[in-house]
């Protein structure tokens, strides 16, 4: 049985306002022109886009807490480990001003482990953070939002091919099923004593652990999948050239969220050409720190 | 020329054509973090290396075009959209318990990376390349990590790849091919580490020490294992060319998006090796040699219950 997304039609839904092929083409624009920019000045804009559509979606929080609180709490936990850590930074800055460094008052096999806070540090976590934020928002709304029969037609809409437009439309429809189905395994194999969390035996044994997990989801999909070949092929799918059950029109709003989209990428990759964007850090406090 | 033959060929000349923009076009700039910056003095012979490649890639699929496992029907369809998702949603809850591995870039522990490993061994090319890429996409947008195109591409040739077992007749003698193939990256990668012990992991309170010998070394252990499983099944060779295949995959999958991050993310190729794909290579290794065989053993007790 397929487990569906929790779409519904909701009523003054700035998204659903729009025709899905336009909205993932500007969903597209919007994840690549995020991805072009560090400069936390630059990135902010795209933050209260996100946040903007978040408010108009007309998704309640009970719907999608649990998925929401996923999302942002691992990047959270990213954008914390960034900022303890510097890491992926350097790839950004070279020089870094220190505000504190805290030293631990124990040493691991003479290792003494250090903490360095630093200006530079700090705000790549902030940037990460927003950035992320942004994406995951847009990206988490999508299923919540499009209707899961209109996946297939979107995808076609967009110029794929007819096999390639339904295995995605697939795709979507399997990925709640399926996180239903391991959960469900989880339980019974936890059921009949299974501990995941037990660390006992060595390397091999613990990934073969996970065996008891992956191998009957996989399985039970594959054997499940005959009916639904059964079912496509007895409707002569792949025969002739498809044709679906709904119909999208695109309206003149649609145009418009389209041609947004593409100035805001446009813009974003010019800004990008003339050297703006790139990771920022007020010089205020770099001058504070003895920069 | 028949219709598909003038799509492939019309895929290769625009692909070629992408990379000749970014290497002759925008080689010499730097675009916002998009580092195009390619070395001028080696820059026909890198060109020569695209095209080298695309060469291949059309060879492979000249010489094996009559072959059934191009063919994509309602099975592949239906099994392309199953891999993709499973291998979503093993990534999102792997990567959501976060497994991270002390390594230069974002690289967590992926049990996943069974999936398009078998997917493409069990149901051939296209399925794996499609389990394997969009699998990708949809599982990090799940996380919110956003999308690394090429890791998606670099994760669609480890199934892809592994599809290539179906493409060969011999199957033991392709597959001690892709034995010595696979055996042979992974030393000079391992070497290259040895080399370069100074690389640093980026990561946790620890971002300049280097990366530890255990992640230096994963790839061989996995090669070691997977070595062990050929052996161990030489009567299952089914078996024994999932592993395989799977490891040839993993390697020059990895590989690929570890080595495109020297033009995106402008790492050393020091850098990229080492403190990329080394860290996510190697342990899907392990993981790939004890999780495939599970899957293929799986999946030939289901075959003989049902006759299909």
């Amino acid at each position: 049985m397929l487990v569906a997304w929790r779409f519904r039609q909701r009523e003054n839904s700035f998204i659903q306002w729009f025709d899905p092929r336009a909205w993932i083409r500007f969903y597209l624009c919007f994840l690549v022109s995020t991805l072009a920019f560090w400069d936390v000045r630059f990135l902010l804009p795209f933050f209260f886009i996100s946040i903007f559509v978040l408010a108009t979606s007309g998704v309640k929080w009970f719907e999608m807490k649990r998925a929401f609180l996923f999302i942002v709490g691992f990047v959270f936990f990213f954008a914390i480990l960034t900022f303890l850590t510097g890491r992926g930074g350097t790839e950004v800055y070279k020089t870094e001003h220190l505000i504190r460094q805290l030293k631990a008052p124990f040493a691991i096999l003479g290792w003494t482990p250090t903490l360095d806070i630093t200006v530079e540090r700090a705000f790549f976590g902030v940037s990460q953070f927003v950035r992320v934020f942004s994406i995951a928002i847009m990206t988490i709304l999508i299923p919540y939002s499009l209707n899961p029969a209109l996946y297939g037609i979107t995808f076609k809409g967009l110029g794929l091919p007819d096999n390639i437009a339904y295995a995605m439309d697939l795709t979507m429809r399997f990925i709640p099923t399926f996180g239903r189905d391991f959960q469900l395994t989880m339980d019974a194999q936890r059921a009949r004593g299974y501990e995941l969390e037990k660390i006992n035996g060595g390397l091999i044994e613990q990934v073969r652990k996970l065996g008891p997990l992956m191998v009957p989801v996989t399985i039970h999909a594959i054997i499940g999948s005959e009916d639904i070949i059964d079912a496509m092929d007895l409707r002569a799918f792949g025969v002739g050239p498809r044709t679906w059950l709904d119909q999208l029109t695109y309206h003149r709003r649609d145009y418009i969220l389209t041609a947004i989209g593409v100035l805001i990428l446009l813009a974003s990759l010019a800004a990008g050409f003339w050297g703006l964007g790139a990771f920022w850090v007020p010089p205020a406090l770099i001058k504070m720190f003895g920069g | 020329m028949d219709k598909k033959l003038t799509n492939v060929l019309i895929s290769l000349v625009v692909v070629l054509a992408i990379f000749g923009i970014i290497m002759f076009v925008l080689g010499t700039q730097t675009i916002g973090p998009l580092n195009f910056q390619v070395d001028q003095a080696t820059l026909v012979l890198r060109f020569v290396f695209v095209v080298l490649g695309l060469l291949i890639a059309f060879a492979v699929y000249w010489f094996t075009r009559e072959n059934a496992a191009w063919e994509v029907g309602t099975r592949e369809v239906v099994w392309m959209a199953i891999g993709a998702a499973l291998y979503a949603v093993f990534s999102w809850l792997f990567n959501g318990t976060v497994f991270v591995v002390p390594s230069l870039s974002q690289v967590s522990l992926r049990p996943a990376i069974a999936i398009p490993m078998f997917f493409g061994y069990a149901f051939g090319p296209v399925v794996g390349f499609f389990s394997g890429a969009v699998g990708n996409i949809f599982g990090d947008a799940l996380t919110g990590f956003g999308l690394s195109p090429q890791w998606s591409i670099g994760n669609g040739l480890v199934g892809f790849i592994a599809g290539m077992a179906l493409l060969f007749k011999d199957k033991k003698k392709s597959m001690d091919t892709v034995l010595w193939i696979s055996g042979v990256l992974a030393v000079l990668t391992v070497v290259l580490f040895f080399m370069n012990r100074d690389t640093t992991n980026g990561m946790y309170f620890a971002a300049t020490e280097p990366v530890s010998l255990f992640a230096g070394l994963t790839i061989l252990i996995g090669f070691v294992i997977v070595l062990a499983v050929r052996f161990g099944f030489a009567k299952n060779e089914d078996v024994a060319a999932a592993v395989t295949w799977g490891m040839l995959g993993n390697i020059i999958g990895i590989l690929f998006a570890s080595l495109s991050d020297i033009f995106i993310n402008g790492f050393s190729l020091v850098a990229a090796v080492v403190g990329e794909f080394l860290p996510a290579a190697g342990p899907n290794l392990i993981f790939a040699a004890i999780l495939v065989p599970l899957f293929v053993g799986a999946y030939a007790a289901v075959r003989k219950q049902s006759g299909r």
